[in-house]
């Protein structure tokens, strides 16, 4: 393994400074001159025809500058994902901007412009709209039976899209087990809950050229879904990267309704238009899948799998959207790869209701199928007394097999067995009790779950983007810009990058700096999603620092009288290899470069070398070769109050084979927010809707509760399995999902372990306690 | 209608007018350009728009800026000194308490407000907590915030038993 400076140490974040005061970065930061506000007008209704629709009383308030009706919407139907082209085959084309006929409570049917937004707001109210309520349906299996209405006319029984994936002789595999465990896990609507609202301002010049500036996962995303959006060329929208957004976890994954809206007002009104969510907004746009999944597993006595079936129901809500997606997500990494099993199937269906729409969240379908299969595991384990980790490893793959998924791929590096074992001395699994066996009314126990088998980005799963692109730029004081369409939303994608650029080009991480990026500007990256920043982007940004590297080490050679391969970099200089005072300053190498050919000097020109010249730069756009598999195991210990049904988390040890860690702190700070994340799922996170109008219960901070400072447990303990990625930036491969995957299988397990009983529904709250403890 | 509030800001006399359903967030960011507190949700439920009137630690969100009339307001724009960070401001860079960064003015004043009161002892884990209770994260796991607000604290140990 190479030594490293910087990569592999905890460094300071280069956008904490601006953050610590005020922030001024952000996208919801941004205004302009003449800028108008935005409001959509929503349905109050879950399903619903427009009959008419008058708008001239909004018109005539002062103040009020447009108003968008459907009929002035553009009638394409898109799909509003970011990560796969606008043509794919796999994604649902259901959407459109503004449509006569709306399928959730709160789906847009109007937007108004004005000059301020308690003007567009109270626009909004003299907007007059004649509904033909249709009857709405909003649990997925109901939706499924023959009757129930029908809520897009090119999907039968409201099924948007049927997959399955088989292999083996499933009947012969269950012939061949000794026990077969049937059992059903369910699981909630969750919301990102992203602090920065979703947020765009659009403005337009008279030839019709749109600038996007959003609060967005993806730049080249939101450039594509847009244009087909609106149905014009890609070239015709610029979006403009912010330095940083306040945070996504998936859920600013797609155009919201507001990116097309306000580059309507904006065409209309020929001035750019703000559109900013309330948080009431924002909690019926985008959240997690709940998901039905019923699991089939035979196993022999020694607890290897012999059979394995699961089929899943996927409520996506009034679009598709992600929720095709999403579900093979599910079925693939969250059921069939994870472990070993000669015979196996899963079929998974995307179904509509009148429900909101489903997003993108964390873990991408999988926390929804680990809840089942780990929970699962863990009750084969406890009926036939076998140990959970030695079940675990028996199932497992092995590091240099083949990669599950794609024989193209192996696994150089895979230490699921170091997590398990690492994982399990730090909390002491080996004096774990049994179930129930604590004494008083307060109990303890403690309860394993893992993600065997995760990704370093999307494994070119069907249509989906993964290529990064990255130029760079070194400047005559020794700085080094660095441009990219990756977004930082706050894992610290920027720092890590940095880290990456500046221990390939031999310079100080202070000398590195992420600088301006727009879609005109720089290459395309995919999307800051599927735990691949640090591995995808982060060899392209490594590809582009060691072009940069070459250059310098050229004119260096020419002004040291010497050859390229005799030299070196390192903090900022370049030498001579083994004699660091032999050498320039690599800011004196740029100077060089930048400088004029023929300089005036006291006895006349001097000629320097034509091969010196030229601006010093690195430029990359690449797909990356291989997907190397993180795996992970998390060890929790809870304590369950028998008289309240209140669970607190005790203690959290987290281990990760992650590859070479880039950035020590940064990572830790990606397990213990993804434990926030899965621990609300688990215990008390719930997106509520009235049953009868579809209105959402849950629409503020008062009434969805996660998990506060009061909530979390003391200390969560990150321990990082630190393999050499052989195909990774320094050998690093992914982080961030599995943080958020695992606990609330874990927490279940633990539950379990202190109270011997199964709730195989999340979220598990004191209620469901209580009530399977018998006491309600 | 408008009315002319009188406000003190980050130690700076102001005029401002503003209509009576402004709320101080309002004023603040839209009409004086102090961004540092942020709207999250304009509900009083997230924390995000933290600054302190008359020392204390409140949401902006849910003050109306006429009611401000007279007050002292801090906002994290008023922390630093010049190229100074406050010490709060510098323990949550070095704790790695940032991510995305939009809870951060707001816990950073929580966390100010807290830091305020008695300086003679090491707060616990708790009480820390308790601190910022009244502000989300859903980066952090709030670990190295209160990381931060320790380092903050003991920082402040040392200083007042030098001086």
């Amino acid at each position: 393994m190479p030594e490293t400076n910087i990569v592999g140490k905890s460094v300071l974040r280069p956008d904490a400074f601006d953050k610590v005061t005020g922030g001024k970065g952000f996208p919801v930061n941004v205004r302009l001159p003449g800028m108008l506000h935005g409001k959509l007008l929503r349905s109050p209704y879950p399903h619903a025809r427009i009959l008419r629709l008058d708008t001239s009383k909004a018109e005539r308030l002062p103040g009020v500058k447009a108003v968008l009706t459907p009929s002035e919407a553009p009638k394409n139907k898109f799909h509003p994902v970011f990560f796969s082209p606008s043509v794919a085959a796999s994604m649902v084309h259901d959407m459109l901007i503004l449509s006569d006929r709306v399928r959730f409570a709160g789906e847009p049917v109007a937007a108004v412009a004005a000059i301020n937004p308690q003007i567009a707001e109270e626009a909004l109210e003299l907007i007059h709209v004649d509904y033909e309520r249709l009857p709405a349906v909003f649990d997925p299996e109901e939706a499924m039976k023959p009757g129930a209405p029908q809520i897009h006319e090119h999907a039968p029984n409201n099924i948007a899209m049927h997959p399955l994936f088989a292999f083996g002789d499933l009947e012969k595999g269950f012939e061949e087990a000794d026990s077969v465990f049937e059992n059903t896990y369910e699981t909630q609507r969750v919301h990102t809950c992203y602090m920065e609202p979703r947020v765009c301002v659009v403005d337009s010049d008279a030839r019709g050229n749109l600038t996007v500036w959003s609060s967005t996962q993806h730049l080249f995303g939101l450039r594509e879904k847009l244009a087909s959006a609106l149905g014009i060329p890609v070239s015709k929208v610029k979006v403009v990267r912010p330095p940083y957004i306040g945070g996504g976890f998936g859920g600013k994954l797609d155009i919201s309704f507001l990116e097309p809206i306000s580059a309507l007002l904006s065409l209309k009104t020929h001035r750019p238009v703000r559109i900013e969510h309330t948080r009431y907004e924002d909690f019926i746009t985008t959240a997690r899948h709940p998901v039905k999944v019923f699991l089939k597993t035979g196993v022999k006595k020694d607890g290897t799998f012999t059979a394995r079936y699961a089929k899943s129901i996927l409520d996506t809500g009034a679009h598709a959207t992600h929720g095709a997606v999403v579900l093979m997500v599910h079925g693939m990494y969250g059921f069939l790869l994870p472990y070993r099993c000669p015979n196996s199937k899963w079929e998974g269906f995307t179904v509509y209701t009148n429900n909101m729409i489903g997003g993108g969240f964390r873990g991408y379908g999988v926390p929804q199928a680990a809840f089942a299969v780990e929970s699962q595991i863990d009750e084969i384990c406890d009926k036939l007394h076998l140990d959970p980790i030695e079940f675990r490893l028996k199932n497992s793959h092995g590091e240099g097999q083949q990669h599950p998924f794609d024989p193209g791929f192996k696994l150089d590096t895979y230490r699921f067995a170091d997590c398990l074992k690492q994982g399990a001395a730090q909390i002491g699994w080996s004096n774990r009790r049994s179930k129930g066996s604590g004494n008083g009314t307060k109990k303890r126990g403690i309860g394993l779950a893992c993600q065997p088998l995760w990704v370093s980005g999307c494994v070119g799963f069907p249509d989906i983007y993964e290529h990064s692109g990255a130029i760079l730029k070194l400047n005559v004081d020794g700085a080094v810009d660095l441009s990219m369409a990756t977004i930082d939303m706050g894992c610290g994608q920027t720092t890590v990058l940095s880290q990456i650029v500046a221990e390939e080009l031999g310079v100080p991480l202070e000398a590195v700096r992420m600088t301006y990026a727009d879609t005109e500007t720089v290459p395309f990256d995919a999307p800051t999603h599927a735990s691949r920043v640090t591995y995808s982007a982060g060899n392209a940004a490594k590809a582009a620092a060691g072009q940069a590297k070459k250059r310098v080490l050229e004119i260096a050679s020419s002004m040291l009288k010497t050859t390229s391969d005799n030299l070196e970099t390192g903090n900022g200089r370049v030498y001579v290899k083994g004699a660091p005072d032999k050498g320039l300053s690599i800011a004196d190498v740029v100077k060089q470069a930048e400088s004029p050919y023929v300089r005036m000097v006291p006895d006349g020109m001097q000629r320097t070398s034509l091969q010196e010249k030229g601006t010093v730069m690195g430029v990359a756009s690449l797909a990356p070769a291989s997907n190397p598999s993180p795996a992970t195991a998390e060890f929790v210990e809870v304590e369950v109050d028998t008289e309240t049904g209140e669970v607190k988390v005790l203690r959290v040890v987290y281990a990760h084979d992650i590859g070479k860690v880039i950035n020590p702190a940064g990572a830790e700070g990606q397990v213990e927010g993804g434990f926030q994340q899965g621990m609300g799922f688990a215990l008390m996170e719930n997106l509520v809707f009235d049953q009868e109008s579809g209105a959402c219960l849950a629409g503020d901070f008062l009434s969805y509760k996660m998990p506060t400072a009061m909530e979390m447990p003391p200390e969560i303990k990150s321990v990082f399995i630190e393999s050499h990625e052989p195909s990774g930036p320094f050998g690093a491969k992914s982080l961030s999902e599995p943080c958020a995957i695992v606990p609330a299988p874990a927490i279940a397990n633990a539950i379990y372990n202190a109270i011997g009983v199964r709730i195989r529904e999340l979220p598990i709250t004191p209620e469901k306690i209580l009530a399977a403890l018998g006491k309600l | 209608m408008k009315q002319i509030i009188h406000l003190d800001i980050n130690g700076e006399a102001q005029d401002i007018a503003v209509e009576p359903y402004h709320t101080l967030l309002q004023v603040l960011r839209d009409e004086l350009g102090l961004i540092g507190a942020k709207k999250g949700c304009d509900t009083g439920g997230c924390g995000c728009c933290t600054v302190l009137v008359n020392g204390k630690a409140v949401y902006s969100c849910m003050v109306f800026a006429m009611t401000a009339q007279g007050k002292t307001i801090t906002t994290v724009e008023g922390l630093a000194d010049g190229a100074t960070l406050d010490p709060v401001q510098q323990a949550f860079i070095e704790a790695g308490a940032v991510q995305c960064g939009y809870c951060t003015c707001g816990m950073i004043m929580s966390a100010k407000a807290y830091l305020s009161s008695d300086g003679s002892h090491l707060p616990g884990d708790l009480e820390m907590r308790q601190a910022i209770a009244g502000n989300l994260c859903r980066c952090t796991g709030y670990q190295k915030i209160v990381d931060a607000i320790r380092l903050a604290a003991s920082r402040r140990m040392e200083t007042s038993a030098k001086g």
